[in-house]
């Protein structure tokens, strides 16, 4: 019961972690159609800059310093990803393929000037020191950190669903993912929606890099790798531009592949993988996405 | 007094030319039907209109050149949309469809009057869009155009594929409004037509080769050998 | 380009002296260690080329392409090293399983379709790429790969004074795949490609099977990948998970991108171009006066993906077309000018 607890945990942890980076990147697809390799620059450079902020604090951080490190590390991460979307992104104007392709090339450039600049090696983030510490839930042994992911996730999953719903640009948001011309259409300048959306996705990623660079002990260029992939299966899966439906994929995949990898080392992917195949052949639009017109 | 006046208009989807310079004008305060048979431009027209498809040429509202403007801002100066496939926002509710259409913060006023228009939309206003009947969706995609002050309407097909006891319901609530509105019709039904428009204008191949009085509709000749319906519905 | 019946020509004697070049007396490529950097191009080559086809000729942007080359290359060092079969015939098995794999990916993403299935075809690499990271059963080494053992080989594959005919059979493989995909591109299939990339729709109304048309590109272009790494096998001497990461797909796209899509050579001189370059920078940040250069912007310039990436984004931006697009269109301008 304790170890099932444990991977059950875990699994939800690492599951918010996913979402992090895969509600940024469903919306941009959902709104925009561009499918955002970048997306792994921006969670790169929040760990980064949210590292530069910790390490001034010493080798360890507070509750609040720690915070602090992880909000201005999202600010960075937006504001990098409002830069790429007004420099690179609308200048491609619904060229889907080269948007695609430009936000490669960003994301080969940003990990080129980061690995020149800082090497390859991990640092090590500095962290509030109970986050080392166990909880006890019903008698399993918990590390801290996994809550600090989990609230984290939930605080975001329900600012993200109240922008969505109480305010106009969520309503512009909502109905832009459905038909973005029509948008266009009642006078209202859908690109506002556009870099909002850049700005709130990439604040998310860069949360997202200060929290993947604690679970992974350390920040370097290369931490965003297989998150960036995981991501996109978790969009894939979850429905391009359903939120809510990013969340729940998540979820699924964080603990179906922790409970997978307690039975067999790598076992984990695999089954990911063959869930992503299922979802495709029997509802290809994903769990919560919307056939497209 | 001309409220919309469109000179020499070419629209090119991708390698496909469309318009081959489409030229009329919409007087002021008057229903125009812009006719013709399908796949002439009528729907694309409207769209080069608003900017939805590229287009060279002169479109001029209220003699301000508004071609090559983003479509947003056309709308803003005054130009309101009825779409041909009524595109309303099915995962949003009916409150919220018409939220996002209204440009103004006191709207209340003309929430009323759309509520009094179509009493149905205020039952419903909690519903998923999605959900309606296809005349209530309509009736959504009208609301939507009616909530600003607009210098013109453009309706596309507004009666496609009703049943006809809407196509009646439909056509009253156009029929108010065109007392108020200058209006840019593209429509099928030829007794709607006959009934509030003002003035006609026919496209054939991506050009207009007439416009004029829509008296020519009695004469079921003239309807034959320029619409190629025999007619038309009654 | 030049007109095709003056170009056949040079382009075989352009071939025929890559092939000589290595017993033409004293010349740079009699060295061994040009002949490894040029074999392991024109491997490169060939993949960009057999890229071009998906994303060039069919329009379909995958990015898990990687997973058929590195098929290739696990495949027959699996076969090779535990003694099961011969070379020749560990290639030709390696093949067949590449396409077969891409049968299945490619009927289950292509149910998807643009930007979609890019993002489908990325989670299947990266699936094979894990999966040969993990060593099952003990068969793919893990992260470290495994070598190839060098003595169940053909002996003229092995020593250094023979990678002359690592340089030959890289350069047949080369003319192999560019036969092939010319093959394919200008029969009645490839016009189908043609057409499906520029409007898909049209092609069903033709009463084609657009996904029949698709899944034969993937398959394909997943053979010759295989192909190309039964002979990245030999020049690398070992296999690695490097080969089925997405890093090398997002390289491919690079190459094909920079070189111009949909012109063949274009990927081909991409590719090569691509692969001498990322060698090159790297022995040229290594030398004395490159550390004169202030850390801040010597440390980004030392890595390849640094200017390569900056020219892909420039090349994205404002070039379409690639280095063969840009020649077309000096061409066209040349050939309207003379014609006024």
């Amino acid at each position: 019961m304790d170890t099932f607890i444990l991977i059950l945990i875990t699994g939800v942890g690492l599951g918010a972690l996913y979402f992090l980076i895969a509600s940024g990147l469903s919306l941009i697809y959902g709104l925009m159609g561009v499918l955002n390799f970048a997306h792994g620059s921006f969670l790169t450079v929040g760990a980064f800059v949210g590292f530069w902020v910790a390490s001034k604090m010493g080798f360890e951080t507070s509750m609040p310093e720690f915070i602090l490190a992880m909000i201005v590390g999202g600010l960075a991460a937006g504001l990098f990803a409002l830069l790429i979307e007004q420099l690179l992104i609308t200048r491609l104007y619904d060229r889907h393929i080269d948007q695609a392709l430009v936000t490669v090339g960003v994301s080969l450039v940003v990990g080129a000037v980061l690995g020149g600049w800082f090497g390859n090696d991990l640092r090590m983030f500095p962290t509030p020191s109970w986050f080392l510490t166990a909880i006890d839930v019903g008698g399993a042994k918990i590390p801290a950190d996994r809550a600090v992911y989990i609230v984290t996730a939930v605080l975001l999953l329900i600012a993200n669903w109240a922008l969505l719903k109480f305010t106009r640009i969520g309503l512009i948001i909502r109905a832009g993912v459905e038909n973005r011309n029509m948008v266009n259409a009642l006078g209202i300048n859908v690109r506002r929606a556009f870099s909002t959306v850049f700005f709130l996705g990439g604040f998310a990623a860069g949360v997202g890099g200060v929290l993947v660079s604690v679970y992974s002990n350390g920040v370097s260029p290369l931490i965003a790798g297989t998150y960036l992939i995981y991501g996109f299966i978790v969009v894939v899966i979850g429905g391009m531009g359903s939120v809510p439906g990013s969340f729940l994929a998540a979820m699924m995949i964080g603990i179906i592949r922790q409970f997978a990898n307690y039975y067999a080392t790598g076992l984990g992917d695999f089954v990911v993988v063959i869930l992503l195949a299922v979802v495709l052949l029997i509802r290809p639009q994903g769990l919560l996405g919307k056939v497209r017109a | 007094m001309i409220a919309l006046s469109v000179k020499d208009l070419h629209v090119k989807i991708n390698e496909s030319h469309i318009l081959h310079g489409v030229t009329f004008d919409v007087p002021a305060h008057k229903v125009t039907a812009l006719l013709g048979r399908n796949g002439v431009g009528k729907s694309t027209t409207l769209k080069g209109i608003l900017g939805l498809y590229p287009g060279t040429g002169s479109v001029q509202l209220n003699g301000q050149e508004i071609i090559g403007m983003p479509t947003y801002k056309i709308v803003q100066t005054g130009v309101a949309y009825v779409p041909e496939d009524r595109e309303i926002f099915s995962t949003l509710s009916v409150r919220d469809n018409l939220a996002l259409a209204s440009r103004t913060k006191n709207n209340g006023k003309a929430f009323e009057t759309i509520y009094d228009l179509f009493p149905e939309l205020n039952s419903r206003a909690s519903q998923l869009a999605g959900s309606l009947s296809g005349g209530q969706q309509q009736m959504v995609a009208i609301a939507r155009a009616l909530l600003n002050k607009n210098e013109i309407l453009l309706v596309d097909e507004p009666t496609k594929g009703l049943a006809p006891k809407l196509v009646t319901e439909v056509a009253n609530a156009l029929e108010k409004t065109a007392h108020e509105t200058t209006m840019l019709l593209v429509e099928q039904n030829l007794a709607l037509v006959r009934r509030i428009a003002d003035n006609v204008v026919v496209m054939d191949q991506g050009r207009v080769i007439f416009q004029g009085s829509p008296e020519n509709l009695n004469d079921p000749a003239w309807v034959h050998q320029m619409l190629g319906v025999s007619g038309g519905k009654l | 380009m030049l007109r095709w019946k003056y170009s056949r020509p040079l382009l075989t004697i352009f071939i025929a002296l890559l092939a000589l070049a290595p017993v033409l007396g004293s010349n740079p490529l009699s060295r061994p260690g040009l002949q490894q950097t040029m074999a392991v191009a024109f491997i490169w080559g060939g993949l960009a080329l057999t890229y071009d086809l998906l994303f060039g000729f069919t329009g379909l942007l995958s990015f898990g392409h990687a997973l058929y080359f590195a098929t290739g290359v696990y495949v027959t060092c699996i076969l090779i090293n535990h003694e099961i079969v011969s070379w020749w015939l560990a290639s030709l098995i390696s093949i067949a399983v590449s396409a077969l794999l891409a049968f299945i990916v490619g009927s289950a993403s292509l149910r998807t379709s643009g930007i979609t299935f890019a993002m489908v075809t990325l989670a299947f690499g990266e699936a094979g790429h894990v999966i040969l990271e993990r060593n099952f059963f003990n068969l793919t080494g893990g992260e470290n790969g495994i070598a190839l053992n060098a003595d169940l080989i053909p002996s003229f594959w092995i020593s250094v004074v023979n990678t002359k005919y690592i340089y030959w059979t890289a350069l047949a493989v080369l003319v192999f795949t560019y036969a092939v995909i010319w093959w394919v591109t200008e029969s009645s299939a490839g016009r189908v490609f043609a057409a499906l990339r520029d409007n898909e729709l049209r092609v069903q109304v033709l009463g084609l099977n657009t996904q029949r048309f698709k899944l034969l590109a993937f398959v394909i272009s997943a053979a010759l990948a295989a192909l190309l790494g039964d002979v990245m096998l030999l020049a690398a001497g070992s296999a690695a998970p490097r080969f089925a990461d997405a890093g090398v797909t997002i390289s491919l796209l690079l190459m094909v991108v920079l070189g111009g899509a949909v012109t063949r050579w274009g990927a081909v001189i991409g590719g090569i171009f691509y692969s001498i370059a990322t060698t090159r920078m790297q022995d040229l940040t290594q030398q004395d006066s490159f550390k004169t250069i202030p850390k801040w912007i010597g440390g980004p310039i030392s890595e390849p993906a640094f200017i390569l990436g900056l020219l892909f984004i420039f090349v994205v931006m404002f070039a379409p077309g690639g280095l063969s697009g840009a020649y077309y269109r000096l061409r066209l301008k040349a050939i309207t000018k003379k014609s006024q």
